[in-house]
Formats: structure tokens, sequence, C-alpha cells
């Protein structure tokens, strides 16, 4: 959906993810140290659409398997997730997320305006387009 | 519906997305201290509407 929302504002929407693996999701933080560890390489989109694709296959073995589908080179990419070298910064998103209230995923900020869930593409839309109407 | 009356500065947040560099993001009772990672941003750097998410793979 937002894939929809970036092709149909370009050049007017800028997308910033943050990470915030559920307390509940046990697999989930190693999966976003993971991803982070796949921008390293230079391939952190391509590394976050194959999680969500993969969803809840997280264990180590298979983090490392799709790092490898990806053609990232198995052993600094281990080294990377084995040694946390993003734990500090995804715990640093969680915090951050604290700060600003969010409790559950997914969870957006568009210019300050809050939208909680999977909400439709109409609601980004109307969002949006005020959110442009202001800053005109 | 405190939650509904926060915000971000975008000028801040922009200024800070274009040096990639930490921000301050405003919101009413306190400021927050967004770090960002060039490689989780996507679209124009001069994008006047900013899309934060906070998201779970699980």
């Amino acid at each position: 959906m937002l894939d929809r929302v970036l092709s149909e504002y370009r050049g007017k929407v800028r997308l910033v993810y943050k990470d915030f693996p559920l307390p509940g999701h046990t697999l989930a933080r190693p999966a976003h140290e993971a991803a982070r560890c796949a921008g390293a390489a230079g391939k952190y989109w391509e590394y976050h659409d194959r999680l969500f694709q993969a969803q809840p296959n997280f264990e180590r073995a298979d983090l490392l398997r799709y790092a490898s589908d990806l053609g990232i080179p198995a052993e600094p990419f281990a080294q990377c997730l084995d040694g946390g070298r993003f734990r500090g910064l995804v715990e640093a998103d969680i915090q951050q997320g604290r700060l600003l209230d969010v409790t559950g995923t997914p969870m957006f900020f568009i210019n300050g305006q809050r939208i909680e869930g999977a909400a439709p593409f109409e609601t980004f839309k109307a969002v949006i387009d005020e959110a442009l109407r202001n800053v005109r | 519906m405190a939650a509904l009356t926060r915000w971000f500065s975008l000028a801040l947040l922009g200024a800070a997305l274009s040096g990639l560099a930490p921000a301050w993001a405003q919101i009413t009772e306190t400021e927050v201290r967004l770090t960002l990672d060039p490689a989780m941003v996507k679209g124009s750097p001069n994008a006047p509407v900013i899309i934060v998410e906070f998201s779970d793979y699980q």
C-alpha cells in the first residue's frame, strides 16, 4: 500500500521506516537487526520485503538464508547479526516510538498527523492531500 | 485523545532528513529525538510530506 502512496505522490512524499518490534514478538527483534545488517550491505529494502513475505519464519537460520538469497556476503552478515551491531539502534527506535505513544503497529505519522493501523489508501490520500495544502 | 493533538515539526524533521542527521521532532508535551538511517528512507529528499512508519516484522 505504501508503494502505491510513494508511486502516486512521487516527489511529494518521503518514507522513513522505524523499527518497532512488539514485546511479545520474540523473533521480531533479531529480524529488525538483520534488516539493518542487510542495509549495511546495500540491500535494506529487498531484505525488508523478504521479511514481510516470510512472516513468521525468523529463526537465525532463516535470517541467514534470506541474506544469502539476496546475494549478501554470508560471513559479514552473520557477524553483524550475531554481534548485535545494530541492537542499540533498534532499541533507540523502540524508545522513540514509546515517547510518541506508539503501542501497536503499524503506526504512521504524516507530517505529524497520526494514523493507527493498516489504513486504506484513501485514508493516507486524505491526510497527504491536507498536508500538501498546508505546506503550499 | 491527547495523542491526536501531537505533531512533528516538519521543518525540523525535513532539515534533518536532508542532512540525514539526528533530528528533533517536536510534539506538544515534549520533544522526541529521531535517529534516521539513510538506508531506511525512501522517496524524494525534497518531498514536502514525510511519512514516519513504526512497524514490526512479526
